[in-house]
């Protein structure tokens, strides 16, 4: 199976998913957790039932990722920590589109399986968020 | 002439789970375009005016038309009339009817459990200077395009699950764009967000069944599953 592709510059959405990740990505580092905007951030979900929900955490990991605490990151929410390499390295081999790269990564289908694996694993990371995360 | 039936093969990538594509090279475009998208024959005043009546009053008309090979011209119309209309909300409540709505928030604070978050939030807000309003100014269409692409990328991946992906994630973000129109109701202090998230979702739905041509249970589905999901 071939993980990448042969592809022209990156696409306007590639672009686009790159800026948005390289923002989440400085605002992750620079903002303080303890201090507004961050800190006014309340899960609707957890308030009314007491119990976090699927991305409970994922500012924490954010935020612990950025300073190359990788494990931290994954104790705060496994998905949060995926999402912010999924950015930081959408972002580089953007970068390195940009720049002449001309391999991207192949697109594949989304079968039955992989999309049942994938629901399994968001109710993994869910039980394991419910079960170590900050209560 | 050979007497064999003509069969076209579906384009395989169409469907094909890909954050970062656009349309296929190559795809025909068989939608004649919305008013924004045919800005050039319009004039960009009347496609700006005839895109946002659309998308209020004929959401289903507009996401026909819609191209989704546009991606740069989908995400300057989402930029852009959220921009202006997010400031100048922003402007008319600070300037004009601060005193009113401190009132108002300071009733729900007494009252209410969010009490200290709301005591933060109007210490946050009681900064009138000129350097918070250029930062304001700065920063929103940077907070409208992140908040636009993430938006896509959430919904695009619920899409993806749920077995609605037809299209690619063009077509997803052809009906999240669109569907930034109604937070033009971001002007209006108080009511106007409330109404405007809440429209907004209803025409990512919408936007969602004609882009990627699904049923509208699966498009309802799509839409609501991240907000009960993901908070």
């Amino acid at each position: 199976m071939n993980w990448t592709t042969h592809a022209g510059p990156p696409s306007v959405h590639a672009l686009g998913l790159a800026a948005a990740g390289t923002a989440l990505l400085c605002a992750a580092a620079i903002l303080p957790l303890d201090a507004p905007p961050l800190s006014l951030l309340a899960c609707p979900f957890r308030s009314a039932t007491g119990w976090p929900c699927l991305t409970c955490g994922c500012t924490h990991a954010f935020a612990a990722f950025v300073r190359l605490r990788p494990l931290t990151a994954l104790e705060a929410n496994p998905l949060g920590a995926a999402l912010a390499l999924l950015c930081a390295v959408h972002s580089v081999w953007t970068a390195l589109r940009l720049f002449g790269l001309r391999l991207a990564p192949a697109s594949f289908s989304a079968t039955p399986r992989i999309r049942a694996a994938a629901a399994a694993l968001l109710l993994a990371n869910w039980a394991f968020v419910a079960l170590h995360g900050p209560r | 002439m050979c007497g064999k039936p003509l069969v076209v093969p579906e384009q395989a990538s169409a469907a094909s789970t890909s954050f970062a594509g656009d349309v296929p090279a190559g795809a025909p475009a068989l939608e004649p375009g919305t008013p924004w998208e045919r800005r050039v024959e319009l004039g960009s005043w009347r496609a700006w005016r005839d895109t946002v009546v659309e998308a209020l009053f004929e959401p289903g008309r507009l996401f026909q038309d819609a191209r989704i090979d546009r991606g740069a011209a989908q995400a300057r119309f989402a930029v852009v009339t959220v921009t202006v209309f997010w400031i100048a909300g922003q402007m008319l409540e600070r300037f004009l009817l601060r005193p009113w709505t401190q009132r108002a928030v300071a009733g729900i604070a007494v009252r209410g459990q969010f009490g200290s978050v709301v005591q933060k939030l109007m210490q946050i807000e009681s900064d009138n200077s000129p350097r918070t309003a250029a930062l304001m100014a700065l920063l929103t269409p940077v907070v409208v395009l992140v908040t636009l692409y993430v938006n896509a990328a959430v919904t695009h991946l619920f899409a993806v699950l749920l077995g609605q992906n037809k299209r690619g994630f063009a077509a997803t973000f052809t009906a999240c764009a669109y569907a930034f129109a109604p937070l033009v109701l971001f002007a209006i202090p108080g009511c106007g967000a409330p109404i405007a998230v809440v429209w907004a979702a209803i025409l990512t739905g919408i936007g969602l069944k004609h882009t990627h041509r699904i049923g509208p249970g699966g498009a309802a589905a799509t839409v609501i599953a991240p907000y009960v999901l993901v908070c």
